[in-house]
């Protein structure tokens, strides 16, 4: 029974994984199934019945991700994303490598404190006005939207409450707040800089445009025009924003052996936040929880769950300490594997699934040092593929929507092909950051 | 020889919809004046005119001398006349922007918002910073009323009263709505009737359409 859960269950969840990716429009329903097939198979193997797969489901990072994904609607709803974008561009002078430069900065600040995804769907289709009055080709939609991309992925690694991967360590208390942070913020800082640098001044992808005053002046007094009343609703942002940097003191500060945990944390900010307004919060409650990224997180940790009933994490773990190469070496190819996996099956299924085995190699190396090196391959992995996380295929449909033309009236695609340039060079240089953290942190 | 940007027809369709034709186009023209001069006006009105006939009309009257465009809302206003609840067909910010400042807070406003362009109507609301109630075409008759005044905006009118407007306003106002309200107003946003062809407009007659041309 064992021998076949080991086979079954890991060939459920990686099965409904290469269909949901495959057919991305019955996401949910698929991964839903998928989890309802796992309960089923794990029962009749006596691997454990519904309920208690249930009970398994981490529920703490699913009330931290709603938490934070309503505070960021909060943010929206004061348009700060939008009152801040325009000044950009106004600060920019509509320069197109300083454009690229701002907003990729700001996407790594903003994807290190609340929900990126959020944050795309509001920024990107004002960026991608912007590219219609500064008039850009296909070479700088390429290089400027993917390298917003890797920002937002290096943003969300960069604080224990970015993204998934890193709420999962924060979550499942297997590093504190304060430690997380200051081992990933400088590395991803690193990996920004070095990306920036890379892109915007060896890349240049405003190469080949044309550098028009008359172009500049109309994008600054049309981008002025579009917001010419519009101000941000401080009424609105400073309670969010200060109940964010109160759960952000909380989480480094309360013990959580105590109770102070960090979903309890993000639960009463999240609440305090939304009842200083209680008609935009009951409103944001109703209609913006983000149900579908809920319910895929569901699904996904449902089906993990099952498969970690089967023992075969154990077991790749134990096949991984047991490799004839060096403890760090293990380390090392345990890191690159993470981004290879979360390149095909992305960031949610590795990080969960891969957790299991970190937990092994964090019995003969320095825990911090797996789990950051850990998060770190998953940014890599997550950066490589426009499928490797949510925002890509975001970016692609928003982009095509825009309906984009260079001078000659050629549709401008950002899609797959176009990202892959700016995810390999994103690839190659967080990984090497990833391994080169695990060599220097290990020792 | 002046040298013009590639893709300004795509700039500019890329926010006529959310400042309006005429006001998108005085932002261009202002734009291409201050950098390039009047001979560069007169190389935009050529390239880019015969897709957008309004910045064409706009960047001649520019060529002409007509620096700024003619806001001025005594008119509106006496045609407007006790209405308290004003629709409006359409979307012109520098001269929506301009009504609103003179019209009293008591007077209600909705905006139809539907545009043949793409627009984001909640940044649109949010400069008017809740002044502003969003209609759309199923439910902006609920405004209808012996108060209530239907506003659009017209580009130009000719010596024989024919006027263009946007084809929204055909779909808003039929026979069945014209009845319902107190006054069919056209603002005209353009100091001459156009040129040419006019592309995304359609002409009606202003005499027989609207209880107000100003």
């Amino acid at each position: 029974m064992h021998a076949i859960g080991q086979a079954l269950l890991p060939a459920l969840l990686v099965v409904t994984l290469v269909l949901q990716a495959a057919l991305a429009r019955y996401r949910l329903l698929i991964v839903m199934s998928g989890a309802a097939a796992s309960c089923l198979a794990a029962s009749m193997l006596g691997l454990g019945h519904a309920a208690q797969i249930l009970a398994d489901v981490p529920w703490d990072v699913l009330v931290i991700l709603v938490g934070l994904g309503l505070i960021s609607e909060v943010f929206v709803e004061s348009r700060v994303f939008g009152v801040l974008a325009m000044r950009a561009c106004r600060w920019s002078g509509a320069d197109p490598r300083k454009i690229a430069l701002l907003f990729t900065v700001g996407m790594y600040s903003h994807g290190g404190l609340v929900n990126n995804l959020t944050a795309l769907l509001l920024i990107l289709p004002m960026l991608l006005g912007l590219y219609k009055l500064v008039g850009v080709t296909q070479r700088y939609v390429s290089w400027s939207i993917g390298l917003l991309l890797v920002a937002c992925n290096l943003g969300g690694a960069a604080t224990p409450i970015g993204d998934f991967p890193a709420v999962l360590l924060l979550g499942g208390g297997k590093m504190t707040f304060t430690a997380y942070l200051v081992r990933a913020l400088p590395a991803t800082l690193v990996g920004l800089f070095i990306l920036v640098t890379l892109v915007v001044f060896i890349v240049r992808p405003e190469r080949g445009m044309s550098k028009s005053p008359v172009s500049a002046a109309i994008t600054v007094d049309t981008m002025s025009a579009l917001y010419r009343n519009v101000r941000i609703d401080f009424r609105m942002l400073l309670p969010a924003a200060a109940a964010l940097a109160a759960m952000i003191v909380a989480w480094m500060t309360l013990p959580a052996d105590k109770g102070w945990t960090p979903e309890l944390i993000c639960w009463i900010g999240a609440a305090a936040a939304l009842a200083i307004r209680p008609k935009l919060g009951e409103r944001l409650l109703r209609r913006k929880v983000d149900m579908e990224a809920t319910l895929f997180l569901l699904g996904l940790f449902v089906m993990v769950v099952a498969v970690r009933r089967s023992g075969i994490f154990a077991s790749v773990a134990k096949g991984l300490v047991a490799l004839p190469i060096p403890p760090i070496a293990q380390l090392v190819v345990f890191v690159i594997a993470a981004g290879g996996l979360t390149a095909i099956f992305s960031a949610g299924p590795s990080m969960a699934a891969l957790l299991e085995v970190a937990d092994v190699l964090a019995q003969k190396h320095p825990p911090n040092t797996v789990y950051v090196g850990l998060a770190l391959g998953v940014c890599a992995g997550s950066s490589l593929f426009t499928t490797a996380a949510t925002s890509g295929p975001l970016a692609q449909a928003l982009t095509e929507r825009a309906d984009l033309r260079d001078a000659e009236g050629n549709q401008l695609r950002f899609g797959f092909v176009q990202f892959l340039p700016v995810g390999v060079m994103s690839f190659v240089v967080i990984e090497t950051i990833a391994v080169g953290y695990c060599l220097i942190t290990a020792r | 020889m002046t040298d013009l940007p590639p893709g300004l027809d795509q700039a500019l369709s890329a926010v006529a919809g959310e400042l309006g034709m005429a006001s998108s186009s005085w932002v261009f023209v202002r734009a291409v004046a201050r950098c390039s001069g009047d001979e560069a006006v007169a190389k935009l009105a050529e390239e880019v005119g015969p897709e957008f006939v309004v910045l064409e009309a706009i960047a001649r009257a520019w060529l002409a001398g007509e620096h700024e465009p003619k806001t001025d809302t005594a008119k509106v206003i006496e045609a407007i006349g006790k209405a308290t609840r004003v629709v409006v067909v359409g979307l012109e910010v520098a001269w929506l922007d301009r009504l609103l400042d003179k019209l009293p807070a008591s007077v209600k406003i909705a905006l139809v918002t539907h545009s043949g362009f793409p627009v984001d109507w909640e940044r649109v609301l949010d400069n008017y910073a809740g002044r502003v109630e969003r209609v759309d075409l199923d439910t902006f008759q609920h405004w209808a009323g012996g108060k209530s005044a239907l506003l659009t905006f017209a580009y130009g009118r000719a010596e024989d009263a024919r006027a263009a407007v946007l084809p929204l306003w055909l779909r808003a106002c039929g026979a069945d709505v014209r009845a319902q309200f107190r006054s069919l107003v056209a603002w005209n946003v353009l100091p001459s009737p156009l040129d040419l062809y006019p592309r995304r407009l359609v002409e009606v007659d202003a005499d027989e359409t609207f209880t107000h041309f100003v």
